[in-house]
């Protein structure tokens, strides 16, 4: 049995690793018939998002917002509830925390309380906007996917109003917010990396939710509820109240994201449309099959297709709507987890059949001699 | 010499997570016998059965019918070769009438239209020619077991089939049925019908089978004629010892009521009372066992008394709390333990590992954890000890429970509720489909604990064998009521509980009296 537990992992490694080779053998492809000069739009594509510290900091910086709703919807996914508000959140958290520090600016309150403040605030607005669909699910049986849907709606024209009538900075010509006060942005560290001091942020959140799921008691009543709810009703495990917060630390999770992804790439507040971190942070969270601790590398895995993207529409002849399909490709394949069931299946076999080599065959004349031999030996004793 | 219509050449049948069901299994079956394949839980027999009859295909291995090699893709193939299997679980549709579940599949047309008058007509034809003594008319939930599985025979035959499959058929009758039965699978065998009888009751084997193939571990260990084999002989190749069916325990010393049950009604969604008025009591240091047909009430008194469902009137106290109204969660805290009927739903989290399912009623409490934290170290010793106690066939305990045998799966559901200190226990179809070995154990220890720790035990089950071994008083329920009391299980004969669990017979109030 050990050995199936074995194989089971390892296949589900080299699927995630195939299913990425092949979509980019078929982007390759495709880039070959569809590029005037493919040999250099290939290697800018899997080589130039490596190309410059800059370009490496530009990954580091897109992963980290993946991280933090990846994260979240680790939490969605671990008590089945698919919770999509991630995505609304995530930039109505970015709104609110300007709207915050524009206010709190005027004050000069320093950075060190300034910043986790306005952290706070992010994840106060995740924690808040998500009891909504948890809470209309739990009570009123109301279907989460179509309540957080209609829900980030709402959310996107929610900011966008704050942006217009409460927060617009008159002075300059685009839609865009008062600037955010230097007290409260993250400075840009490691050089020419030019990365955001949230990957700090990120780093401290992926350990205490992998924390949370393995060591902490809520983790483990998350674990038995997602897994099999009646066998968690019979235990006598509290499911409703399992089943809201963790989905309200995974929209808090999407706050805090929004907070750090405005106040570390951002000088004023200038979303006018959904951002899509969130539904990025599914994919994230499909990739790392629900394991926090695999987020981290599965957002970079998803920052460096982005950014290569970026690279091979500023340099070539390609749309950057291209990489989209890719990245599909990449999601259809690692989502599918039958894909490469049957290769599993046969080394399964396999291994089962030489176990079989090694096993013992019962014979049947030894139980029943083995049988005779007693009857006989009580057959004396009882002469 | 015997002709043979059947014959099963070394099949081999691996599952996907890598147990191998039947290894190198190789058996036949001649025109007109009855053959019984016996085995423990978990040997093989129902996998066998199910490559047999298409529902799963093997890795290695040939099947000859008649002589000759034949393909069996599907069910559709296997019915079309002239295979036809009674399953222990009816497929029947309980709204409709005999003749259209007989019907189903093979509908005759008038007009492009189902033509239900041809069906009556059909299953009336085959009822006669085969003496069932049964209305096409008459709904299927209206029937008893024993004739709804007269149905899925008739089901079997309409179809033309030349070898059917028996699985399990005695499990869920009582005797008067099953010598019905038997009676019945003469005649066919008489017609020149064969068939397969599964079962592990050995008398039943001795009684209308000829010849034995005993199955162990997946292996075959041969085919045997009937008349030079007794019952040991049997058991011995089946488990490679002498099956204690016999359970020693001294007579019980019952003190004060840990359960007491009062006038218990329970109305469904559908406006059927499903449990009408039921009361009695379970005292500390005894066993209470319920028997009766399966679907009398059963499984909603246990649902009822350990919280996952709730009921209309009447009062039931655990240790003198009122049970109304609670959760699981507190009823457990009363007292509770529960082994549920369907251990895959209601008794462990088949992706989670052994360790997580055991700690499932008790990681809350101090001893487990350190504030927020579960204590990890201390909950590995603890379960490393279970695991060895309960003797738990696995790697270790972090090994996910579906990888488990269905024994060793019901051992973890046991090993965390007999360890949770409760004085309750309620015990629903303890031993349902697991390996003899198994539910040796898991009765011996219900009867040890109910003796050596004063545990109050509720032991519903649908295993005669097992209420009358394990309990000591003896309930029988039909219709969600209490039909009869024994003071003693152990001086009551099958064939007389038989006669209750049908309604043949029914105590009245006084007589059950003093037993409740």
């Amino acid at each position: 049995m050990n050995k199936t537990r074995r194989i089971e992992t390892t296949v589900e490694l080299v699927r995630i690793l195939v299913a990425i080779g092949i979509a980019y053998l078929i982007a390759l492809i495709i880039l070959y018939a569809i590029s005037d000069d493919p040999i250099f739009i290939i290697r800018q594509f899997v080589l130039g998002p490596l190309s410059s510290q800059r370009r490496i900091g530009s990954i580091i910086n897109l992963a980290i917002p993946f991280t933090f709703t990846g994260l979240c919807f680790c939490f969605m996914y671990a008590v089945n509830k698919f919770n999509l508000s991630g995505e609304g959140i995530f930039m109505f958290s970015g709104c609110i925390v300007t709207l915050t520090s524009i206010y709190l600016g005027k004050s000069g309150l320093p950075p060190v309380i300034m910043i986790p403040t306005l952290l706070i605030m992010g994840a106060l607005t995740g924690f808040v906007i998500s009891l909504i669909p948890a809470y209309l699910d739990a009570k009123l049986n109301a279907n989460i996917v179509v309540v957080s849907l209609m829900l980030n709606s709402i959310l996107v024209f929610l900011s966008i109003w704050i942006l217009k009538y409460g927060m617009r900075d008159p002075s300059i010509g685009s839609l865009g917010s008062l600037p955010i006060p230097e007290t409260a942005r993250f400075a840009s560290i490691f050089g020419k990396f030019k990365i955001q001091a949230g990957i700090f942020i990120a780093i401290i959140a992926v350990i205490v939710v992998a924390i949370i799921f393995y060591k902490m008691v809520f983790g483990y009543k998350m674990r038995v509820v997602g897994s099999n709810p009646s066998f968690a009703k019979a235990s006598g495990i509290n499911m409703l109240g399992t089943i809201i917060l963790a989905q309200l630390i995974g929209g808090s999770l999407a706050g805090i994201g929004g907070a750090c992804e405005i106040l570390g790439n951002y000088d004023r507040f200038k979303w006018s449309a959904s951002t899509q971190h969130g539904f990025d942070g599914l994919m994230v969270a499909v990739l790392a099959r629900r394991n926090p601790i695999l987020v981290p590398i599965t957002s970079l895995l998803l920052a460096y297709i982005r950014i290569g993207a970026d690279v091979v529409n500023s340099k070539g002849d390609i749309p950057i709507e291209f990489i989209t399909v890719i990245q599909g490709i990449v999601i259809l394949l690692v989502a599918a987890e039958e894909f490469m069931g049957g290769f599993k299946k046969r080394l399964i076999y396999k291994a089962a059949k030489d176990d079989l080599k090694s096993d013992k065959e019962i014979v049947v004349q030894e139980i029943l001699a083995d049988d005779e031999s007693k009857t006989e030996a009580r057959k004396e004793s009882m002469e | 010499m015997a002709q043979e219509v059947l014959r099963m050449d070394n099949i081999t049948k691996i599952y996907d997570n890598g147990f191998v069901a039947n290894k190198n299994i190789t058996f036949w079956l001649n025109k007109g016998e009855i053959l019984a394949l016996v085995g423990e839980n978990g040997a093989g027999k129902t996998t066998l059965m199910k490559v047999l009859f298409g529902l799963e295909s093997p890795q290695s291995g040939s099947v000859y019918i008649n002589g000759e090699h034949v393909k069996i893709e599907n069910t559709l193939d296997a019915i079309d070769k002239g295979i036809g299997m009674v399953h222990q679980h009816f497929m029947l549709l309980p709204s409709l009438t005999v003749a259209e579940n007989v019907a189903l599949g093979i509908e005759p047309m008038k007009k492009g239209l189902f033509d239900f008058n041809k069906a009556v007509k059909m299953t009336q034809e085959v009822a006669d020619k085969y003496r069932f003594n049964i209305d096409p008319l008459s709904k299927v939930e209206d029937l008893s077991v024993g004739q709804m599985q007269k149905v899925e025979i008739m089901k079997v035959l309409i179809r033309g089939a030349k070898i059917i499959i028996m699985d399990e058929p005695t499990a869920v009758l009582t005797p008067q049925e099953t010598d019905e039965l038997f009676e019945q699978l003469l005649l066919l065998k008489e017609g020149g019908h064969s068939i397969i009888f599964i079962s592990h009751k050995l008398e039943e084997v001795k009684r209308i089978c000829s010849r034995v193939t005993v199955l162990r571990h997946g292996y075959c260990l041969g085919s045997y004629e009937l008349e030079n084999m007794n019952e040991s002989d049997i058991s011995r190749l089946m488990v490679g010892r002498d099956v204690v069916l016999k359970i020693d325990k001294e007579d019980p010393k019952p003190e004060e009521v840990v359960v007491k049950i009062k006038n218990l009604v329970k109305i469904n969604e559908t406006g059927k009372k499903v449990i009408d008025g039921i009361s009695f009591d379970i005292r500390k240091g005894e066993v209470v066992g319920i028997a009766g047909v399966e679907g009398n009430g059963q499984s909603e008194l246990s649902d009822v008394l350990c919280g996952m469902d709730t009921f209309s009137s009447g009062e039931v106290k655990i240790n003198n709390q009122d049970i109304a109204g609670k959760t699981v969660h507190e009823i457990r805290k009363m007292g509770l333990a529960y082994i549920p009927e369907d251990r895959m739903r209601h008794g462990c989290a088949p992706d989670l590992s052994i360790k997580d399912n055991i700690i499932s009623d008790r990681f809350f409490l101090p001893e487990y954890r350190k504030g927020l934290f579960i204590k990890h170290k201390y909950i590995d010793q603890l379960v490393d000890q279970y695991i060895k106690d309960f003797e738990i066939a696995c790697d270790d305990k972090n090994q996910p429970v579906r990888m488990l045998s269905g024994g060793n799966i019901q051992k973890v559901v046991v090993a965390r509720e007999f360890t949770s200190g409760s004085n309750f226990i309620l015990a629903n179809q303890p031993t349902r489909g697991i390996d003899v070995g198994a539910a040796e154990m898991i009765r011996k220890t219900i009867v040890k604990k109910s003796r050596t720790e004063g545990t109050a035990t509720l032991l519903i089950s649908a295993d005669l064998n097992e209420v009358l071994e394990c309990s000591d008083r003896l309930l029988v329920m039909r219709k969600g009521k209490v039909v009869a009391a024994f003071p003693k299980a152990n001086e009551v004969s099958e064939d007389e509980l038989g006669e209750y669990m049908l309604g043949i017979k029914t105590m009245t109030a006084k007589e059950m009296e003093n037993v409740l």
